[in-house]
């Protein structure tokens, strides 16, 4: 019975929980424990010193091959995102921003956005978008994010400096317009007026009803994209959480300041 | 010595013979002759076997079995109309307003082809016209066992001589059909395609075939270029999935002129595609490229050979290979630069993806250089998909078939990429885009 009563309470106002959840990547548990729920409407970031498991908790949620959830469970608007595929996961609104997007030769940025996009689309029981309307929202989206229209057309980050690919990152974003976005490190490298940018993308997509997972090291972004939580990882698990007030303490006293030990596995 | 298979079996000779007084032209004094001596030389000298070099990675073992056992009582072709017509319409390229030429089960077929003409075009068939033919096949040049076997029992082919200074608008298809009538028989074909001095024309050569019979497909093709001349060979090889499929092309390049060859391995449980090419004048090129693509009981041979005997010529070879759970490939590369042949370019890259760990590619790249002022390149590998590309579109939203035909399309592209005709370049991509969806050879 409380199974279901639980299902229910999902179905209202929480799109991930995440409870208890172990990962091992190459044969070392890097998280011990990670508990996080997220509303809807809701940005949350996630801070935390190198090594602490930031990207092995995004590459976990999403599915990555080689990070093994040994414990816990993971809840995406009441369906459990354990069982399903990495594209299922992605299907059902899930978007991972890459720390380092991949580059792909070969496979041009506009091929693959359209093959995206029919995918999910066809996983959620729609039509295909036509190779007109693709193009007209595909243009749109990077106008918007003031990407050169010459760069839909080259190869998938080929070439695109690291301030590109970022940019690069958003327009996917903005095309397959998802209800959770977890972005890893997506500002690291980045100059202000990329980091703008990317916060523009951020914010475009904020809605009641959908979420963000912001993951971060540093506060900056945070200035641009202002969270509604902050939490701090360390050693594997969630040691603080807080308000964006606990965005600047850490700011101000860093990790140690705050009693929390850089590389503390 | 290298080793032989030999065909022990005397049934074998005994049933050759019978089935040669049936073939066309078997009246003509000058092909009797020549059939003749043909299979005297390819019974007494064996199917090469698997110590001899060329043939390292296909051992022509089976076909010892496969000769004891053809059949040469081939059905009328009236019989298979309705699945002939069905297969030459899966591989007819639409939107190519060229002639067209079709053989059916190794036999020309008037119903279903627009034979090329007009000024400066001469065009005939083996079965109608051997006498055409006969100074291509009856050269001094000591030829393969397997070319002789060819030689002395060919039923039929295509003879396209054209004149010096004509340039063919449109592309000449030539499409080969099996049907499901065809188990345990050979379609043994000869091609003879001359251009003269500064003459132009593309060839696109389609082999398509039924499932579930085994069958041998065997062209042999010989392309004689004239001074500037310019010809551009195209290659769709979708045989049924039991087939066994072997070309061999010797092609003869003189000054300043152009033989260009791009074809894709999709069919066939063995392949062979042998080219060999030699230059007779200078600042004369020839570019090869080519894709196959196998899994389950597949294996393709690419053969190359290229003859750099004259100064300043180029040569370009690019082939790709993708390669799933149980196919198999071979590429053996040979440039052979002669001591006077200063000045030559040759490149050569093969590449090859497997996308299994019970797949596997063989490389065997040979430069023979003699010439001390040359520029002459060689790249082989053998690769795995990567990773990080694949979990980056399937957190896309692709699914793992999806996004792995997207990377091997991207891994493909590059054979296709610079081809000009559109059509063309859009029919390469098309037919190896539903490669992995299909899991079959169309």
């Amino acid at each position: 019975m409380k199974e279901v009563l639980d299902k229910t309470t999902f179905k209202e106002n929480v799109m991930l929980e995440i409870k208890n959840l172990h990962v091992v990547v190459e044969d070392k548990e890097i998280l011990k424990g990670v508990n996080l729920t997220i509303k809807n409407g809701e940005v949350h970031a996630i801070m935390g010193p190198n090594g602490a498991g930031k990207s092995t908790l995004s590459y976990a949620i999403c599915g990555k091959d080689g990070y093994e959830v040994t414990k816990g469970s993971v809840f995406y608007n009441g369906k459990d995102l354990l069982d399903m595929d990495p594209h299922e996961r992605a299907g059902e609104g899930l978007f991972l921003g890459f720390q380092y997007p991949v580059e792909i030769p070969g496979v041009s940025n506009m091929n693959f956005l359209r093959t995206a996009l029919n995918s999910q689309r066809r996983y959620q029981g729609e039509d295909e978008v036509s190779a007109v309307d693709f193009l007209k929202l595909i243009r749109a989206r990077a106008k918007e994010l003031d990407m050169d229209p010459e760069m839909l057309k080259r190869s998938v980050n080929v070439g695109f400096s690291g301030g590109e690919k970022k940019r690069n990152e958003m327009v996917q974003m903005a095309v397959l317009a998802p209800s959770m976005a977890i972005l890893d490190e997506t500002d690291s490298g980045l100059d202000i007026d990329a980091l703008r940018i990317v916060a523009d993308g951020i914010n475009r997509l904020r809605g009641p009803d959908r979420a963000a997972l912001i993951i971060t090291h540093y506060q900056r972004l945070l200035d641009y994209v202002v969270p509604d939580f902050v939490h701090v990882l360390a050693n594997g698990r969630i040691v603080k959480s807080g308000t964006k007030d606990l965005a600047l303490q850490l700011e101000a006293k860093g990790y140690a300041g705050l009693g929390i030990a850089e590389n503390a596995a | 010595m290298p080793l032989k298979l030999y065909l022990d079996n005397p049934e074998i000779g005994t049933k050759f013979d019978a089935a040669r007084a049936g073939l066309p032209g078997a009246d003509k004094d000058w092909l009797s002759a020549l059939r003749r001596g043909a299979m005297g030389k390819f019974i007494d000298r064996g199917l090469p076997g698997p110590k001899v070099e060329e043939w390292k990675y296909t051992n022509l073992g089976f076909l010892v079995e496969f000769l004891a056992n053809e059949n040469f009582s081939a059905r009328q072709v009236t019989e298979c109309q309705a699945e002939a017509k069905a297969l030459f319409e899966a591989a007819y390229i639409d939107n190519i307003a060229g002639p067209t030429v079709v053989f059916v089960n190794g036999h020309f077929n008037g119903g279903l082809s627009t034979c090329p003409g007009g000024a400066g075009v001469k065009f005939a068939v083996f079965s109608e016209n051997p006498d055409v033919f006969r100074q291509g096949l009856t050269g001094s040049e000591p030829v393969s066992p397997l070319n002789e076997l060819n030689r002395a029992m060919a039923r039929d082919g295509y003879h396209l001589d054209v004149d010096a200074g004509v340039t063919l608008a449109q592309p000449i298809q030539i499409i080969h059909v099996a049907t499901s009538g065809t188990e345990q028989q050979s379609q043994r074909m000869r091609a003879q395609i001359r251009l003269g001095a500064g003459a132009k024309a593309r060839l696109i050569e389609s082999f398509i075939g039924a499932s579930g019979v085994r069958y041998w497909s065997h062209l042999i093709s010989d392309v004689d270029l004239a001074k500037g001349a310019e010809l551009a060979h195209f290659q769709f090889q979708r045989q049924g999935k039991q087939a066994i499929h072997m070309t061999e092309q010797h092609s003869i390049v003189a000054e300043k002129a152009k033989f260009s060859h791009m074809s894709l391995q999709l069919g066939a449980e063995i392949s062979r595609t042998e080219l060999v090419n030699s230059f007779t004048g200078e600042n004369a090129e020839v570019e090869l490229r080519g894709a196959y693509l196998g899994r389950g009981r597949q294996a393709h041979d690419i053969t190359t050979r290229i003859n750099h005997d004259q100064p300043n010529c180029q040569s370009n070879q690019l082939f790709r290979g993708v390669l799933d759970e149980g196919g198999k490939s071979a590429f053996q590369g040979k440039v052979v630069v002669a001591q006077d042949a200063q000045k030559t370019n040759a490149d050569q890259s093969n590449k090859n993806l497997l996308l299994s760990r019970k797949a596997e590619a063989n490389i065997k790249p040979e430069l023979l250089i003699y010439a001390d002022d040359v520029k002459c390149t060689h790249g082989a590998t053998v690769g795995e998909l990567d990773s990080d590309q694949l979990f980056y579109l399937l957190s896309r939203g692709m699914d793992e078939i999806t996004a792995k035909s997207l990377l091997v399309e991207a891994f493909l592209a590059e054979v296709f990429d610079e081809e000009t005709d559109e059509i063309l370049r859009q029919k390469f991509k098309e037919k190896t885009a539903g490669w992995l969806n299909t899991g079959g050879t169309s």
